[in-house]
C-alpha cells in the first residue's frame, strides 16, 4: 500500500498523525510564525483531550516564546470557548490543539485571531507563506516572557452563552436531558452548564483520561449508546457532541436521532423568531433552513463548505445566525463560530417557552431525506470527473460554490470534492428516500460507471 | 555572529537566532532516541529562557516515547542523583550555569549520572546530524511526571551519607552563602540545617535576573565579601546557577580564588580515601603539591567537566574537579556538586578546628595569570597552529591547544569552549616568571590573530 501524505497545512490549521508527521519540529515552528504573525502579545493555548496534547502544546509554549508571545495556557477546553476567550480577554491570538473529529492519531493546531474567529483563508494564506519562509525574529533572552495559565476560558463561556437564552424559563421546566461527550473537551463543561440551566443531567462519556469512546462525528451511526440511554432514562433531549465541541447531534424523547442537519434547523427556527435577518449556511446544508427564512422573509446566502466561509461571509452580511449541516451552530450575538453550547441554549428555550416535546418542534419544520456517499478518488482525477457531470447537468440549475451543485424545484444533488481527504463526497437532498437515492445513483453512474 | 556550540556532552548558545525552539526540540529528539525511548530526568535553572528550552525539551522527549520526569528547578547534580537513584536511561539539565543570562543550554548526562563522555556524546551527534529519531505512536506517548518530592528527600540522604555529619553538627557553623539568584537555595537550606549550620541567604530567590555574573570567581564574589565582616560569620561561600561550582571568601572578607576549591577539598578526601585525583591543563598546581602531601598523582585531561570525570572514572580516581571550582567526589557524585563541596569543606574545618583563612594559608603559593584576546571561530585553529610551532622546542602537550609544562611553571594556551576568544593561562612561582611567561604569549597571540584578521 502506497504511503499516504498524513500531513495537510491549510485554510483550517495544520494538521497531521502524531508520530509520523505532525513532529514537534514543525510545531514549534508554526507556532514561532504563529506568534510573529499575531504580534509579541499573550496567545491562548487550549486543548482537546488526546493523549498527544501535551507534547503538541509544549511545542507551542517553546515556538511562542521564542519570538516574544506568551503563551497562556488554558488547559483543557471545548474549542469555542477557548474562541470566546481570546476576543474576550484581549489576546494577539489562540491556538487550539485539537483534531475535531478525526481518528484519535491525529492531532492539529487551529489558528485563531484575535477577534475569536479562526484566521480567515487569506490570514491563513499569510501565515502559510511566513512559515516557508522560514525567518522569525526571535527575542533574547532578556525579552523573553514567562508562560502563564488562566482557568477563566469555561465559566467565561458558560456565563456568555446563558446570558443569550431566557435562563429561567429553562430552569423551570427541569428537563432531564442525556448527553454523550465522547469523552471529548466537552466532558468537564457541558454537565456543568446544563446543571446552570436547571437541567437534570445524564451523562456518558464524559472522562477525559478515556480514549474516544466512539467515532467523533456525532452522525447517527455513531450514537447509538446516546439513543438508547436517552430513551430509557425517560429524558426529554439528548445531546451529542463532537470532541471539541463545536458540533451537535440532537436525539428525541423516544431515542431517535434527528440527523445533524436538524441542529441548525432547530437553532435558526427558534432564532429568527426573536431575531430576524440573514441566514449564512454552506451549500450542503439542508433547504429546510430555506423554508424557515422564507416564513419571516429573511434571506439565506450559500457558501462552500467550512466553518471560515459561512464566518466570513456572515461577517459580510451582518448576518444574524448561521452554521453547517453537520450540526455546527454559529451565533454571531455570543462569537463567530461554531458551538454546540449555544446550539443546546437555543433548543432547550424552544421547548421551554413553546411548552413542546422535541418531536412535536421537529414536526414543524419540513421534512426532507438527504442521503451521502463517498467516492475514493486520487486528488488528480477530481476535476475532470467534476468536469463530466457538469456536462451532464449543463441544462439544469447549476451552483459553483462548492463543487457542483444541481438545484431542482424540490431537491438537490452536489457533488464536491474533500478538503481534508482524497475523496469525492456526494450529497442529495428530496422529499423522498427514493428520489433521494436515485439522484445518487445518478450521479455515481456518471462518476465511475 | 550565530553565538552556538556544541560540545562533548552538551549543547549551548545565545537564545534567539542561534539556540531556538528547533534546535532544542532536534537536540531533545536525538537525545530520547539515544535513550531508546526510555525515561529521561530533566531540571532547569532559574533563566527565563529555561521555561522555553523546557517546553522544546519536553515536546522533543515525549515524541520520542520517552517517559518524562521533570524536577522543575533543580540543581545539575540533583539530576544526575535523579538519574542513578532511578536507575534511568539519561537525564538533560537546562542550565546556562555559570554563562551570562543571554546564554542557555543541555546539558546531557548518561544512566551512570554522568554528562556524556566523548564516545557517548559522539552517538548523540550522529543521531542529531542523521535526523533519524525514534518516533512513537499517539498511543506510546508518556504524560509528564512531575512528583519528585521523594527524590529530593532522597538525594539530601545521600550528601549526608557521604559526611561525617557528627563531626560537623558538633562545630555550629554561620555561614553566608551568594546563590546568585540559582537553583540551590531550598535544597540548601534544608542540607545546611541538618549539618546544624546557621545560614545566611545571599540572592536566594529564583530569578533570571542575576545579581552579579554567576562563574564564583574572586571578582564575582565581591558583593559577598564586602558583607562578611557585617554578618559575623565563619565563612562565605558562592555557588554557580545550577550548583555545580562552588568558590569561597573567609570570614575576614578575603575573596579566595576558584582555584582554592579543589586543593582544599583534596585535603579532607585524600586524608580519609587516598587514590588519584584528576584536574584538567589549566589547574593550578597547587592540587599537585597537596596530593603529594598524600603519596598520590594528578591526572591532567582537556578542560570540561565531562573530561575530568570520564577520566577520573577510568583511573579509579577519589576526586576530579576543575580550577573553575567544580569538584566531584568520586564516586559518590558523577557530576560536580557544590553542596557535597561544601559539606566536605565544612568537615575539614570541623576535623582540623581552623579557619577557613588559615587553611588557606597552608596551600602552596602560586601566581596564576588569565587573559582571553577575541579570535574568530574561523581562525582559532590556525592560531594555535602558529603557537605550537612556536614552542615546538618545549615540546607542548596539544591534548587542548597547547600546554607547556617547566619545573616552576606552565603556560596552557586553547580556544575557548563557549565563546569565540582564545584562553592563555600561566602559573608561576613567583610574580616575575608568570608575568613573563603571559607577555611573550599575548605578543605572540595578538600577532597571530591580527596577522590573519582581513582589514
Amino acid at each position: 500500500m502506497p504511503r499516504q501524505n498524513s500531513l495537510k497545512i491549510g485554510v483550517s490549521g495544520v494538521r497531521g498523525i502524531v508520530g509520523d508527521s505532525l513532529t514537534p519540529q514543525l510545531v514549534a515552528s508554526f507556532a514561532a510564525a504563529f506568534g510573529n504573525y499575531c504580534g509579541a502579545g499573550p496567545i491562548l493555548i487550549g486543548t482537546d483531550t488526546r493523549p498527544s496534547a501535551e507534547m503538541i502544546k509544549q511545542a507551542v509554549i517553546a515556538g511562542l516564546l521564542s519570538v516574544g508571545c506568551t503563551p497562556v495556557d488554558v488547559g483543557v477546553v471545548p474549542i469555542p470557548a477557548l474562541m470566546l476567550h481570546v476576543r474576550e480577554a484581549g489576546a494577539f491570538g489562540g491556538i487550539g490543539v485539537t483534531a475535531s473529529h478525526n481518528p484519535i492519531e491525529w492531532n492539529a493546531l487551529k489558528f485563531i485571531a484575535a477577534d475569536g474567529i479562526p484566521l480567515r483563508p487569506n490570514q491563513a494564506a499569510e501565515l502559510t507563506d511566513l512559515y516557508h519562509q522560514g525567518v522569525y525574529s526571535r527575542v533574547s533572552a532578556q525579552e523573553m516572557s514567562e508562560p502563564r495559565s488562566d482557568q477563566s476560558t469555561l465559566s467565561r463561556h458558560r456565563d456568555a452563552v446563558i446570558s443569550i437564552v431566557n435562563e429561567r424559563a429553562i430552569r423551570e421546566r427541569h428537563f432531564r436531558v442525556a448527553v454523550d461527550c465522547c469523552n471529548g473537551s466537552a466532558s468537564i463543561a457541558t454537565p456543568a452548564f446544563l446543571r446552570a440551566l436547571g437541567c437534570d443531567v445524564v451523562e456518558i462519556n464524559t472522562d477525559i483520561s478515556k480514549p474516544f469512546p466512539r467515532n467523533p462525528e456525532p452522525l447517527p451511526e455513531n450514537i447509538g449508546a446516546l439513543c438508547e440511554i436517552t430513551r430509557q432514562s425517560g429524558a426529554a433531549i439528548g445531546f451529542a457532541q463532537d470532541a471539541d465541541a463545536d458540533r451537535l447531534a440532537i436525539v428525541n424523547e423516544q431515542g431517535v436521532p434527528l440527523g445533524e442537519d436538524a441542529t441548525v434547523a432547530l437553532a435558526i427556527y427558534h432564532w429568527l423568531r426573536i431575531q430576524p435577518g440573514p441566514v449564512v449556511v454552506n451549500s450542503s446544508t439542508s433547504r429546510m433552513v430555506d423554508d424557515i427564512a422564507r416564513q419571516h422573509d429573511c434571506p439565506v446566502y450559500r457558501t462552500a463548505v467550512g466553518e471560515v466561509h459561512v464566518v466570513e461571509r456572515m461577517l459580510q452580511t451582518q448576518a444574524v445566525i448561521g452554521g453547517e449541516g453537520n450540526g455546527g451552530v454559529i451565533l454571531p450575538t455570543v462569537n463567530p463560530c461554531r458551538d454546540s453550547f449555544v446550539a443546546m441554549a437555543l433548543v432547550l428555550e424552544a421547548l421551554a417557552t413553546d411548552g413542546v416535546s422535541i418531536s412535536q418542534l421537529r414536526s414543524r419544520l419540513s421534512n426532507y431525506v438527504m442521503l451521502r456517499d463517498r467516492l475514493r478518488c486520487e486528488p488528480r482525477d477530481i476535476a475532470p470527473l467534476l468536469r463530466l457531470l457538469r456536462n451532464r447537468y449543463q441544462n439544469e440549475e447549476l451552483d459553483l460554490t462548492d463543487g457542483i451543485k444541481v438545484l431542482w424545484e424540490n431537491k438537490w444533488l452536489q457533488v464536491r470534492a474533500s478538503s481534508t481527504e482524497p475523496i469525492i463526497r456526494l450529497v442529495a437532498e428530496a422529499p423522498t428516500e427514493a428520489e433521494a437515492r436515485s439522484l445518487l445513483n445518478e450521479a455515481l453512474e456518471i462518476l465511475a460507471p | 555572529m550565530r553565538q552556538l556550540k556544541i560540545g562533548t556532552s552538551w549543547v549551548r548558545g545565545v537564545v534567539g537566532e542561534a539556540l531556538t525552539p528547533e534546535l532544542v526540540v532536534n537536540f531533545a529528539c536525538a537525545f530520547g532516541t539515544w535513550c531508546d525511548g526510555g525515561p529521561v530526568v530533566i531540571g532547569r535553572d532559574t533563566r527565563r529562557s529555561s521555561a522555553a528550552l523546557r517546553a522544546a525539551t519536553l515536546a522533543g522527549l515525549i515524541s520520542a516515547g520517552c517517559e518524562v520526569i521533570d524536577l522543575g528547578v533543580a540543581p545539575t547534580p540533583l539530576v544526575s542523583f535523579a538519574v542513578r537513584e532511578m536507575g534511568i536511561a539519561g537525564g538533560i539539565s537546562i542550565t546556562g550555569s555559570h554563562n551570562d543570562t543571554k546564554w542557555n543550554a543541555l546539558k546531557f548526562l548518561g544512566p551512570d549520572g554522568a554528562l556524556l563522555n566523548a564516545v557517548k556524546s559522539e552517538e548523540l551527534l550522529d543521531i542529531y546530524h542523521a535526523s533519524q529519531f525514534l518516533l512513537a505512536p499517539w498511543d506510546k506517548l508518556h504524560p509528564v511526571d512531575t512528583n519528585t518530592e521523594k527524590l529530593i528527600d532522597r538525594y539530601l540522604e545521600h550528601l549526608l551519607s557521604v559526611l561525617d555529619v557528627d563531626a560537623i553538627r558538633r562545630r555550629p557553623t554561620r555561614i553566608v552563602v551568594d546563590f546568585c539568584n540559582g537553583t540551590c537555595a531550598p535544597i540548601a537550606s534544608r542540607f545546611l540545617k541538618e549539618l546544624n549550620c546557621t545560614l545566611l541567604p545571599l540572592n536566594e530567590e529564583p530569578s533570571g535576573e542575576f545579581a552579579h555574573p554567576p562563574a564564583p570567581s574572586a571578582v564575582n564574589m565581591r558583593q559577598l565579601a564586602s558583607l562578611m565582616r557585617c554578618l559575623q560569620a565563619d565563612f562565605g561561600a558562592a555557588l554557580n546557577i545550577d550548583g555545580d561550582r562552588i568558590g569561597f571568601v573567609t570570614g575576614e572578607g578575603v575573596a579566595l580564588s576558584e582555584e582554592h576549591t579543589l586543593p582544599l577539598t583534596a585535603r579532607i578526601r585524600l586524608r580519609r580515601r587516598p587514590g588519584p585525583v584528576v584536574t584538567n591543563f589549566s589547574t593550578s598546581r597547587m592540587v599537585e603539591e597537596v596530593a603529594a602531601q598524600y603519596g598520590q598523582t594528578v591526572i591532567r585531561t582537556a578542560v570540561g567537566e565531562s573530561h575530568v570525570i570520564d577520566q577520573g572514572l577510568a583511573e579509579g580516581a577519589v576526586l576530579a574537579g576543575e580550577g573553575s571550582g567544580g569538584v566531584a567526589v568520586l564516586p559518590n557524585s558523577m557530576t560536580f556538586d557544590a553542596l557535597l563541596t561544601l559539606g566536605f569543606i565544612l568537615e575539614e574545618l570541623a576535623f582540623s578546628g581552623e579557619s577557613l583563612a588559615s587553611s588557606a594559608s597552608t596551600l602552596p603559593q602560586y601566581f596564576m595569570r588569565k587573559r582571553h584576546l577575541p579570535c574568530p571561530p574561523n581562525l582559532v585553529y590556525r592560531v594555535l597552529d602558529r603557537f605550537r610551532a612556536l614552542y615546538s622546542d618545549s615540546n607542548p602537550d596539544c591534548t587542548d591547544g597547547l600546554r607547556l609544562s617547566w619545573n616552576d611553571a606552565w603556560l596552557h594556551i586553547r580556544a575557548s569552549n563557549t565563546e569565540p576568544i582564545l584562553r592563555i593561562i600561566a602559573e608561576a612561582q613567583t610574580l616575575q616568571r608568570v608575568d613573563e611567561l603571559m607577555e611573550q604569549a599575548i605578543t605572540y597571540a595578538r600577532r597571530a590573530v591580527f596577522g590573519h584578521v582581513e582589514v
